[in-house]
C-alpha cells in the first residue's frame, strides 16, 4: 500500500503570512489539529498545529525550567495575555518549520516508521520533488486503510 | 610519543618539542576557545587533556592520577541527590512560602527570595538552585504586576555570595577543599561568617537601586496571597526519603574530616541510597526506568569538562611552569604575605568576573601549592585558600558571564520577555561585585593577616 492511496488531497492549508487566530478559526471549521503552512508558489514551508500554539501560549519561562507541575499557582490570567499576542503574529513565526514530509510513491509502513521514529506526530505532509503540497496523510487514514483492507476491501 | 622503557612507560613529548612549551600552548589555546564561548567547554577541555597526551606531555597514568575523584565524586553525588529531591517539589515550597510569608509586599518578596537563593546555593550547585527558584520567581513576579529585573538581579548576586559560604556551595571551592585539604567544617567557621555581611551589604545596595521604587496594587498582593505552597508537593514519601538523605549527608559533612573521610564518599554513598529509597516497592522494570532518568539529569558536561581540566592542568604542572609563575608572583609581592593574600584576592575577583572561573581556580591551585616552601609549609598557605574562595565565588558578581547561573537566570530573564542586558548588568553589579571584595579583605586582614 502507498502513500498515495490514502492521502487526501484537497488539504485545508494556511498561507505563511496569515495570522494565527485566522488559521485557528480554519482549522476549528475544519476540525483539523494540524494544516500545512505554503507560501504563494504552493510549497510547503512547514505546519501548524493547535499544540504548536500552545506551546507558544504558555510561557517558556514556566516550562523550561525545572518546575515540572505549578498546580500552586492561581489563575493569572497569563495564558490569555499570551494567546491575545501570539493569535495576532503571522502564522510562518510559530510554525513548525521542518514537518514530517513523504513522497506519494513511499509504503505506508516507511510513513508509519517515520511518524514513531522522526516526530511523534499523527500528519506527514505528501510533497512532490519540488516541495509542493499534493496532500496529507494522518494517522488515522493509514488506520482506516487497515481496517477496510482487513475487512476484505479493495487493495490499491 | 611514549617509549616503553622497561616497565614503565615515561612520557615524552612528540618531534623532539619542549614539552613546556607544548603543554602551556595547550592550555591557553584550550582557555581561548572556553573564553570563546562558541564551542562547548567539555568538548575542548576532553580535546585539551587527550593531546597532552597524544602529544607526550604526560603518560594517561599521570593523567588520570591528576583528575580529582574528590570534586567529580562530590560533584556527581550531589547532582543525584538533587535530580531526585527536587522532583518533591520542596525547593518551591520553601520559596512560595517564604514569599507569602511577608504577605505580599513587593520589597519583602525580593529579599526572602533571595534569602532563599542564597540558603540553596550554600547547599546545593547554583546553577540547580536558580533553575529552581528563577521560574516561581517569574511567576511570582507576574502575580504582582512588578518588573522582575531587580528580583533576577538579586537572585544572581544572592547564589554566588550563597555559593561562597560553604564547602559544596560551589565548584571552586569543591575544588580548593579538596587540594588543601580543608574540610566542609572549616569551610563553615572561616567563610560563613562573612557571607551574611556581604549578602546584607548587597540588598542594602539594591534597595537604594530599585527596592525603594517596587510597588504593588492590594489586589496583586491578593494574587501572591492565593499562591497554595501545599500543592507544590508532589510526592510525600519521597519528600520524607529525600530530606532524610540531605539531613544524612549534610551531616555526614560535618564530621567527615574526623572521621578521615572525604565529602565525595559520602555525597555518593548519600546517592546511591537515595537512588534505592526512591524505588522501594516497584517493579524491576520500573527501577531500571528511574535510575537511567535520573542518571540523563546528571550534567555530565559539566563531569567531562573537569575530567579534562584537570589533565589539561596536571600537564602543565608537569612541565614546572606553574612553580616558575608561583615565583614570578612571589617576586612581584616581594614574598610579603600579606601583598600576596591581597594579591590572590583581588586577581581572583577580576579574573572570575571576566572568564570561568572553574579553569582559573584549577590552575591557581597548584601556583598556591607551590609557594608552601616560601611562607613555610601547606599549613600556613590557609589563609590563601579563603583568599581564593572569597575571590572565585564573589568575583562570579562581576559580570553575566561570571557565572554559570547568572546566564542561566538571564536565559529565564530572556524568555519571559524581559532581558538582561550584559552592560547593564555589569553597571549595577561590578561596583556591587568590588565592594563585596572590599569587605573580603578587612576581613581576611582583621582574622588571617594583620
Amino acid at each position: 500500500m502507498l502513500v498515495k492511496s490514502v492521502m487526501v488531497t484537497k488539504a485545508v492549508t494556511a498561507h505563511q503570512d496569515e495570522s494565527v487566530g485566522v488559521v485557528l478559526d480554519r482549522m476549528r471549521e475544519s476540525g483539523l489539529r494540524m494544516i500545512p503552512v505554503i507560501n504563494d508558489d504552493r510549497n510547503v514551508v512547514g505546519v501548524i498545529s493547535t499544540y504548536t500554539v500552545l506551546e507558544k501560549v504558555v510561557p517558556s519561562y514556566i516550562v523550561s525550567g525545572d518546575l515540572h507541575q505549578i498546580s500552586y499557582a492561581p489563575d493569572m490570567g497569563i495564558l490569555r495575555r499570551h494567546y491575545d499576542q501570539i493569535a495576532g503574529i503571522k502564522a510562518s513565526e510559530i510554525m513548525d518549520s521542518k514537518p514530517l514530509t513523504v513522497q506519494q510513491e513511499e509504503s505506508l509502513l516507511s510513513v508509519a516508521a517515520a511518524m514513531i521514529t522522526f516526530t511523534k506526530h499523527e500528519y506527514a505532509v505528501v510533497i512532490d520533488a519540488q516541495h509542493h503540497l499534493l496532500g496529507i496523510v494522518s494517522a488515522g487514514d493509514i488506520l482506516d486503510r487497515l481496517k477496510r483492507k482487513a475487512q476484505g476491501g479493495d487493495d490499491a | 610519543m611514549m617509549h616503553n622503557t622497561g616497565e614503565q612507560i615515561v612520557a615524552s613529548a612528540i618531534f623532539g618539542l619542549d614539552p613546556t612549551w607544548l603543554a602551556v600552548s595547550i592550555l591557553l589555546v584550550v582557555y581561548a576557545f572556553i573564553m570563546m564561548e562558541r564551542f562547548n567547554r567539555a568538548v575542548l577541555s576532553l580535546l585539551g587533556a587527550g593531546l597532552m597526551i597524544l602529544c607526550g606531555v604526560v603518560t594517561q597514568q599521570q593523567a588520570v592520577a591528576g583528575v580529582d575523584f574528590n570534586t567529580i565524586g562530590l560533584l556527581t553525588g550531589m547532582m543525584v541527590i538533587v535530580a531526585i529531591s527536587q522532583k518533591t517539589g520542596m525547593f518551591q515550597y520553601v520559596a512560595i512560602k517564604a514569599a507569602k510569608s511577608v504577605k505580599g509586599s513587593p520589597w519583602g518578596i525580593l529579599v526572602m527570595l533571595s534569602v532563599v537563593t542564597a540558603v540553596f546555593s550554600a547547599f546545593l550547585d547554583n546553577v540547580t538552585t536558580v533553575l529552581l527558584i528563577a521560574p516561581v520567581t517569574l511567576l511570582i513576579t507576574d502575580a504582582l504586576g512588578v518588573r522582575p529585573y531587580p528580583y533576577l538581579f538579586a537572585q544572581i548576586l544572592a547564589s554566588n555570595v550563597g555559593g561562597t559560604a560553604t564547602l559544596i556551595g560551589d565548584p571552586p571551592n569543591i575544588m580548593i577543599g579538596s587540594a588543601a585539604n580543608l574540610s566542609f567544617y572549616d569551610f563553615l567557621v572561616n567563610l560563613m561568617p562573612i557571607t551574611p555581611v556581604i549578602f546584607a551589604v548587597m540588598l542594602l545596595a539594591i534597595w537604594f537601586m530599585f527596592g525603594r521604587d517596587l510597588h504593588a496594587t492590594d489586589e496583586h498582593k491578593a494574587l501572591v496571597m492565593r499562591f497554595d505552597e501545599n500543592e507544590a508537593i508532589k510526592n510525600v514519601p519521597l519528600l520524607k526519603k529525600s530530606l532524610t538523605v540531605l539531613f544524612l549527608v549534610i551531616s555526614g559533612f560535618t564530621v567527615a574530616h574526623s572521621l578521615h573521610l572525604e565529602p565525595a564518599s559520602i555525597a555518593m554513598f548519600g546517592a546511591a541510597l537515595l537512588l534505592l529509597l526512591q524505588t522501594l516497592g516497584q517493579s524491576l522494570h520500573e527501577k531500571d526506568h528511574a535510575y537511567e532518568g535520573i542518571m540523563a539529569e546528571v550534567e555530565w558536561t559539566t563531569i567531562f569538562f573537569f575530567v579534562g581540566l584537570f589533565i589539561v592542568v596536571t600537564g602543565v604542572e608537569h612541565t614546572g611552569v606553574i612553580e616558575m609563575l608561583a615565583h614570578k608572583t612571589l617576586e612581584l609581592t616581594g614574598g610579603d604575605f600579606n601583598a600576596t593574600a591581597a594579591a590572590i584576592l583581588w586577581v581572583s575577583a577580576i579574573a572570575s568576573a571576566l572568564i570561568d572561573n572553574i579553569p582559573f581556580v584549577a590552575t591557581m591551585i597548584p601556583l598556591i601549592q607551590s609557594m608552601a616552601p616560601t611562607f613555610g609549609g601547606p599549613e600556613a598557605l590557609v589563609p590563601f585558600w579563603w583568599a581564593l574562595a572569597l575571590g572565585a565565588c564573589l568575583g562570579g558578581n562581576g559580570s553575566l558571564i561570571g557565572a554559570s547561573a547568572n546566564l542561566i537566570v538571564a536565559g529565564f530573564a530572556q524568555r519571559a520577555g524581559h532581558p538582561i542586558a550584559f552592560l547593564v548588568f555589569m553597571k549595577h553589579a561590578f561596583g556591587l561585585m568590588l565592594i563585596s571584595i572590599v569587605i573580603s579583605h578587612i576581613y581576611l586582614y582583621l582574622r588571617y593577616l594583620g
